[in-house]
């Protein structure tokens, strides 16, 4: 039954897709996030759908776009350096099978962050594609939420529809997501078009955003705590009494801990408590390994390089009985565990230049946000959404890039579709000020190029 | 049951939501006049 309600949406989507081929761009970020072939159990799982659906994207593009002032900014030029390295990295892998393996799909992941910038023409196809990026990880924040609140949740535990931990069902990764498009979804309630903000928007955000708190509670993913608390110091930024925000947010979370399962307790005080954690000592273990690899092979091992790896991880226990403390130090052995982070992922697998082009992409996103944050700060009217837009996907980014440090998610689709929907909206706004300047409204004082 | 209902509610979002975009001339050129447009794969000019 379910499997057809997927076909029946699916093909609905790709009917209106035939009217503005536009939504083909909407359907592959639908299908790229929910994966609706791993929730069916016939039909679509047999069938290349996010391939067929990217060609349709693409042809749509090709065939009945508009392609005049496009532009290709750095970031797509270093994306595709990024692209031509790591494809070079697959060649002399140290595990060509396993290289190639993620090379499938990696590859796909970053042509379409290099497409979707040239898709996003007008405004209203930038907020489409965060409404869908937003709803596609709500059918399974919700799903985790409701879980969470009625007491499913636990690490490895809590049930997100499918058995398998790639993609967004992974708990560290969703709770990433999760957190980091908070902001996303407060912006489209107070500038969204499609669904303007009334009660019901208002409604469904208030009630998506606690289940987005909720979805590290419910998987016991420390990452996502970490997360909660740089999204509380990001929205200190504008919020206008900071006193009044920061005492609330402190009376919240205190109010939270009685009803937070002992589990998660448990697990929380494990950031403190790193060194008696195994999970925690062999991701440091690992994270040495990878440096002293990067140190031998600077320009990396190519995808699944840690697979070569043998570490071993003290663990030290400290328990006080009366005046004696009693410290018990265990040594386990492990090897082929997986990086726990995504630039050491990008640095064991693509070496230094890869980590460099990593940081680099990532950090001209920020600074460009930065820039149309503070020029447009002031505007009110029409371009009133600009400036928090900015934020927003600024935020975005800081809080991924945040997980980003103990999650390997470097090819993550979804944040690199949220990093190429700012890409497109720095372009956007560039050839805006330029038309303007042309039309003699002295709109833009500062010169305006896509970066 | 959970399941259906998070996937039901958010899959009817977007369909709404794409079907609310097939009359939006903004969504192909920002100064497009307001007004409902007709024609099938039309090219967004």
């Amino acid at each position: 039954m379910r499997d057809l309600a997927f076909v029946g949406f699916l093909a609905g989507l790709l009917a209106l897709g035939i009217r503005r081929p536009f939504l083909f761009v909407l359907a592959y970020i639908y299908v790229d996030t929910v994966s609706p072939q791993r929730l069916s159990y016939f039909l679509l799982n047999s069938i290349p759908l996010s391939l067929i659906i990217a060609l349709l994207a693409m042809g749509g593009w090709a065939i009945a776009d508009r392609k005049d002032q496009l532009s290709f900014s750095l970031r797509q030029g270093l994306l595709l350096v990024l692209l031509a390295y790591a494809g070079m990295t697959t060649l002399y892998a140290d595990f060509p099978v396993d290289a190639l393996e993620k090379w499938d799909w990696a590859w796909k992941t970053v042509v379409f962050a290099i497409f979707l910038p040239f898709t996003l023409r007008t405004k209203l196809r930038i907020e489409a594609v965060l409404l869908f990026l937003t709803l596609s990880a709500a059918s399974i924040i919700i799903v985790g939420g409701i879980k969470t609140a009625l007491g499913g949740g636990g690490y490895g535990v809590l049930n997100l529809m499918v058995d398998n931990n790639s993609g967004l069902y992974e708990s560290s990764t969703i709770s990433t997501v999760a957190i980091a498009l908070i902001p996303i979804i407060l912006w489209l309630t107070l500038f969204g078009t499609i669904f303007k903000p009334d009660w019901r928007v208002k409604a469904f955000a208030g009630g998506l955003i606690f289940a987005c708190l909720l979805m590290p509670i419910g998987t016991e993913a420390r990452t996502g705590l970490v997360c909660i608390a740089l999204l509380g110091v990001l929205m200190l930024r504008d919020v206008k009494r900071r006193f009044l925000f920061m005492a609330g947010a402190g009376l919240l979370g205190l109010a939270a801990i009685p009803f937070l399962p002992h589990s998660f307790s448990n697990r929380m005080e494990t950031i403190q408590g790193f060194q008696a954690d195994e999970s925690a000592g062999t991701r440091l273990a690992v994270w040495a390994w990878t440096w002293d690899y990067a140190q031998a092979h600077p320009f990396g091992g190519g995808f699944g390089a840690y697979r070569s790896n043998h570490i071993q991880v003290q663990t030290v226990n400290t328990q006080s009985n009366g005046d004696v403390q009693v410290v018990t130090t265990a040594t386990q052995a492990d090897e082929a565990r997986a990086y726990h982070s995504a630039y050491f992922e990008m640095l064991g697998e693509q070496g230094f230049p890869g980590l460099f082009l990593f940081l680099l992409i990532n950090a001209i996103g920020l600074v460009r946000m930065e820039m149309i944050r503070r020029r447009y700060r002031r505007r009110e009217g029409d371009e009133a959404w600009i400036a928090p837009l900015a934020t927003a996907l600024q935020h975005f980014q800081l809080i991924y890039m945040t997980g980003e440090l103990f999650v390997g998610i470097a090819y993550q689709s979804f944040g690199w579709l949220a990093f190429a929907t700012a890409i497109g909206f720095d372009a956007w706004l560039a050839r805006r000020e330029r038309a303007e300047r042309k039309a003699g409204a002295g709109f833009a004082p500062q010169a305006a190029v896509p970066v | 049951m959970i399941d259906n209902f998070a996937l039901g509610l958010t899959h009817c979002l977007m369909l709404l939501a794409a079907w609310r975009l097939l009359s939006r001339p903004d969504l192909g050129d920002d100064d497009a006049p307001p007004g409902p447009r007709r024609t099938w794969f039309r090219k967004d000019a």
